[in-house]
């Protein structure tokens, strides 16, 4: 006889601090992300999703909270980062903190002041020598895959998808400030976005660079 | 200035919230959602959603100010500590 419950429970009970640890953090890497650097306050958020779980039966994130919809509280079980990561892109950081991008030293410094961004968050994607004149390249932004082009010292960003086939457009040719798909050949200007053919315009975004960085600009909730 | 703050037993960031103000001695109420259960979870859930716009946690009202997650910053300011 099975027992439905221990069937969908992905964690055997007495779990512990170091059992999540290993389980979680692959995931968190492939996410690029990785525990904080304060260990002590890990350690203490993982012993409230360990609370929860014995509670719940999964390790909701302990920061947010549980509404009763199933497909709602689905997107807060920890690791959250999938559903959230246009926000996390611009904190540096999961919500609580539990996770922090790769590039991060020192994690404490991300422990303070918490709120969400509601305005749009500028987020580094490479330096400036990265992209040389007169070439297009792909960007993984948040959950956004986009094309950064450089054409002399402008930069644009546009969504890495010709709307015809779907090929990533930072495989194609540039030529001024015009990309072509490197499938069929249709063209974009990277400036707006727009193409000669119907209902097929990519949507683009700010670009700015700031001491030889490069950002993109992201809404928050957009 | 009366303050009030929305948390959840399980939640790190709501413990240093509660934490500071006390250290600071500041009067406060305090609606612990997840512990609640029926319709009053729902009504609580409903009016952090209205307050913060989202449903994480800590949410601290402070006369009219709305702060979403442990500010210490905005706190300090609010309440001249």
């Amino acid at each position: 006889m099975t027992d439905a419950a221990l069937v969908r429970r992905r964690f055997l009970a007495g779990t512990t601090i170091d059992d999540l640890k290993a389980y979680m953090e692959p995931f968190a890497d492939r996410l690029g992300y990785k525990f904080n650097t304060e260990t002590e306050f890990v350690d203490e958020v993982l012993a409230s999703e360990i609370e929860i779980l014995e509670l719940t039966g999964d390790v909701y994130c302990p920061c947010r909270v549980r509404t009763g919809d199933p497909k709602e509280d689905a997107k807060i079980v920890c690791p959250c980062i999938p559903f959230f990561r246009d926000q996390f892109a611009g904190l540096s950081k999961c919500w609580c903190g539990l996770f922090i991008l790769k590039s991060i030293d020192d994690g404490g410094e991300l422990l303070g002041v918490i709120d969400e961004p509601k305005d749009p968050v500028d987020v580094p994607v490479f330096r400036l020598d990265d992209l040389p004149p007169g070439q297009i390249r792909h960007v993984k932004v948040g959950r956004r895959d986009i094309a950064v082009a450089r054409v002399g010292d402008e930069f644009f960003a546009l969504a890495n998808v010709c709307r015809h086939a779907f090929a990533p457009l930072a495989e194609g040719f540039m030529d001024g400030y015009t990309v072509m798909c490197p499938w069929h050949g249709w063209r974009y200007d990277v400036r707006d976005g727009t193409t000669d053919h119907p209902d097929a315009d990519v949507r683009t975004f700010p670009v700015s660079v700031v001491e030889g960085e490069v950002f993109v600009t992201l809404s928050p909730r957009g | 200035m009366t303050v009030k703050v929305f948390a959840l037993s399980t939640c790190p960031y709501c413990r240093m919230t509660r934490k500071y103000l006390d250290e600071n001695a500041v009067a406060y109420d305090v609606v612990e959602v997840d512990l609640l259960e029926g319709q009053a979870r729902t009504d609580a859930i409903d009016e952090v959603k209205r307050l913060s716009g989202g449903s994480s946690f800590p949410v601290v009202i402070i006369g009219d100010e709305v702060i979403v997650g442990f500010n210490k910053k905005r706190i300090k300011e609010l309440l001249g500590l």
